[in-house]
């Protein structure tokens, strides 16, 4: 493969250094609450990036992500409360024991596998809904744990940058991960378990790992979750509200499609914001009050049509962008 | 104190048993044919609840049922026809994603028509029937059981014993061989999604007032997963099984529910601990043959 000019590798660069000076204009001269929203978008997107390790690169599936993000939330909102620590070792705490808990599921998975195994999660999903998030010294019952965000980024905006950062790093790890041998062999299990492991891929260990994985987005999207609503409340955490959008989102954005996940988790989030504006600028009260039923019904909607019309979701449009900037000439296919 | 710790749970456990049997049928039918794990089921549920609800201001009550069930079967085959068919060549988890779609359709339009709010619907019949051991059983619970037996019975009939009932099976075994018998895959999916969809309006209409309220996406969250539990403890693919498996999950549940009363959410934990430990000992279920 012919690798680009120097000029070629100069005008990559200077479109990532672009969008990253729109961003920062955007982000520093527009009002406060669309920050908010935009950080929303965020924690969306690691949630969906959470599920794309499990639905896209491994096979599996999780109906129970609501369990996965709050258990996340709520460790973080515990550590910084009740025992005192920084954000930053909640979000470490988070992520660790959102892996470990994955991993635990992991475990069932290796008995039970594809179909059968989706409604382990389903119901792992409503034990997490209906009884650990019920337990009072863990989640301080219907007041809430507080989970304050970390000093010099309690704003709106200093938060976002916080959520961010954390987008890069996840995005860096799973970009990395799946270039090695671990994530060719998480990859090599969806298509088939058997092949696999005649090729010497230890099925049991990287069906753990990719569950690890997982759930470490998932516990990280659960501390940027808990810390920027400042307050982790268990009704947050409902199948409704986290698993069955999350995994819309995925499947909208595309499996195995980082940039298009996180494109549609931002425009997802967006439109809940927008779209009251606009239906009060047309005089539609009543879809005002509604808009993020809208929002998720319309995506629900559109994850049918993908599914049907365009498995790779937006991914279609942003996987040609992501090849050029890993330095391949500029395709639509490839 | 018998009454309290057993009788209870076991006729409160019967009943909502029986709803979540109507719609494990339902499901084990759907994947006996179509190898599809549906998960819009339990919106069926909850459009047959409102179904009935919405209607029965100006229609009388059995026209109101019959309208819940329409609705069911309505929304089964508008699932079969837009979303399954066009997917049938795709991978079982792609099909599965986009049944999860359709719940999520329908639960954010029953929220934006419905809002957030319960509904109390009204039993068919009101009144006690009798009281055993200290415990009333209300003539819905009866209902309720009648229906599932009825169901069970209709359907057994209909594979046992008719041409249509014996091409489906066929269908569900070799898809291919049943397609060069003459046997039509769309006609048998149509048919066998449209009986799901009709279960699940009929558990609807008859569950909600065993349960005292429903709200929107109450299928999902409080019917889907004892289903599939049901379904899965009778092997997925068989009827009585599902049968059987509705009617235990239910008494599993509601004596945790009743009896463990300090843990929150039993009934969730019961339900998780059942699914798991079946799935881990003994995959093909009670009555299953093949998983």
């Amino acid at each position: 493969m012919a690798r680009p000019s120097p000029a070629g590798w100069a005008a990559r660069a200077a479109v990532v250094i672009g969008v990253v000076v729109i961003t920062l204009a955007y982000v520093f001269s527009v009002k406060e609450f669309r920050a908010d929203n935009l950080a929303a978008g965020v924690v969306v997107a690691v949630g969906a990036l959470s599920l794309n390790v499990l639905v896209g690169y491994a096979g599996q599936i999780s109906l129970g992500h609501q369990a996965f993000i709050g258990i996340g939330s709520f460790t973080a909102g515990y550590v910084i409360t009740q025992s005192h620590q920084s954000f930053y070792v909640a979000l470490v705490a988070a992520a660790l024991v959102g892996a470990v808990q994955a991993a635990a599921l992991g475990l069932i998975a290796l008995r039970v596998r594809g179909l059968y195994f989706a409604l382990i999660t389903l119901a792992w999903g409503f034990v997490g809904e209906s009884s650990i998030f019920k337990i009072k010294s863990f989640t301080n019952g219907g007041a809430g744990q507080p989970s304050p965000r970390p000093a010099g980024f309690t704003t709106d905006r200093g938060f976002l940058f916080i959520c961010f950062a954390a987008l890069a790093v996840v995005l860096l790890i799973d970009w990395r991960l799946m270039a090695t041998k671990a994530g060719r062999a998480l990859q090599a299990l969806r298509e088939s378990p058997a092949v696999a492991s005649n090729y010497g891929v230890n099925v049991r260990a990287y069906t753990l790992l990719g569950f690890a994985v997982s759930g470490l987005y998932a516990g990280i999207a659960g501390a940027l979750f808990a810390s920027r609503r400042t307050t982790v409340v268990a009704g947050d955490f409902s199948f409704q509200l986290i698993a069955l959008p999350y995994l819309i989102v995925t499947v909208v954005g595309g499996l195995r499609r980082r940039g298009g996940i996180v494109v549609f988790a931002l425009l997802y989030e967006l439109g809940g914001e927008y779209l009251p504006d606009l239906a009060r600028g047309l005089g539609i009260k009543y879809v005002a009050v509604r808009a993020g039923y809208f929002i998720a019904g319309v995506s629900g909607l559109l994850a049918i049509l993908t599914l049907i019309f365009q498995p790779d979701g937006l991914g279609t449009f942003t996987a040609p962008i992501g090849r050029w900037l890993k330095g391949e000439p500029f395709q639509l296919r490839s | 104190v018998l009454a309290l710790i057993v009788t209870r749970p076991l006729i409160v456990g019967l009943a909502n048993g029986a709803g979540f049997g109507l719609v494990a049928i339902g499901l084990v039918l759907v994947y006996k044919s179509t190898r599809v794990f549906n998960f819009a089921a339990g919106e069926f549920v909850t459009i047959g609840a409102f179904g009935t609800y919405l209607t029965a201001g100006w229609l009388p009550f059995p026209l109101a049922m019959l309208c819940g069930v329409l609705g069911g079967l309505v929304a089964g085959l508008v699932t079969e026809f837009l979303v399954v068919r066009p997917l049938a060549n795709r991978a079982p988890v792609t099909i599965l994603v986009a049944t999860a779609a359709v719940a999520i359709l329908c639960i954010n339009v029953e929220l934006i028509f419905g809002g957030v709010r319960t509904y109390n619907p009204r039993p068919a019949i009101h009144d006690a029937a009798m009281h055993v051991g200290g415990v009333f059983i209300s003539w819905q619970q009866l209902l309720i059981v009648f229906a599932l037996l009825v169901a069970g019975a209709l359907l057994a009939v209909f594979f046992g014993f008719t041409d249509l009932g014996l091409a489906t099976l066929a269908t569900s075994q070799e898809r291919t061989a049943a397609r060069l018998m003459g046997i039509k895959p769309n006609r048998v999916s149509m048919l066998v999604w449209g009986t799901a969809g009709a279960l699940g309006g009929l558990a609807g209409v008859l569950l909600p007032p065993v349960t005292i309220s429903f709200s929107p996406a109450y299928g999902t969250t409080d019917v889907l997963i004892a289903a599939f539990t049901a379904a899965v403890l009778g092997g997925m693919t068989s009827i009585p099984g599902a049968f059987l498996g509705g009617v235990l999950v239910g008494v599993v549940q509601s004596m945790a529910q009743f009896n463990l009363r300090s843990i929150e959410g039993a009934n969730a934990l019961a339900v998780f601990v059942v699914l798991v430990a079946v799935l881990l000992a003994r995959p093909t279920g009670l009555l299953g043959r093949e998983a």
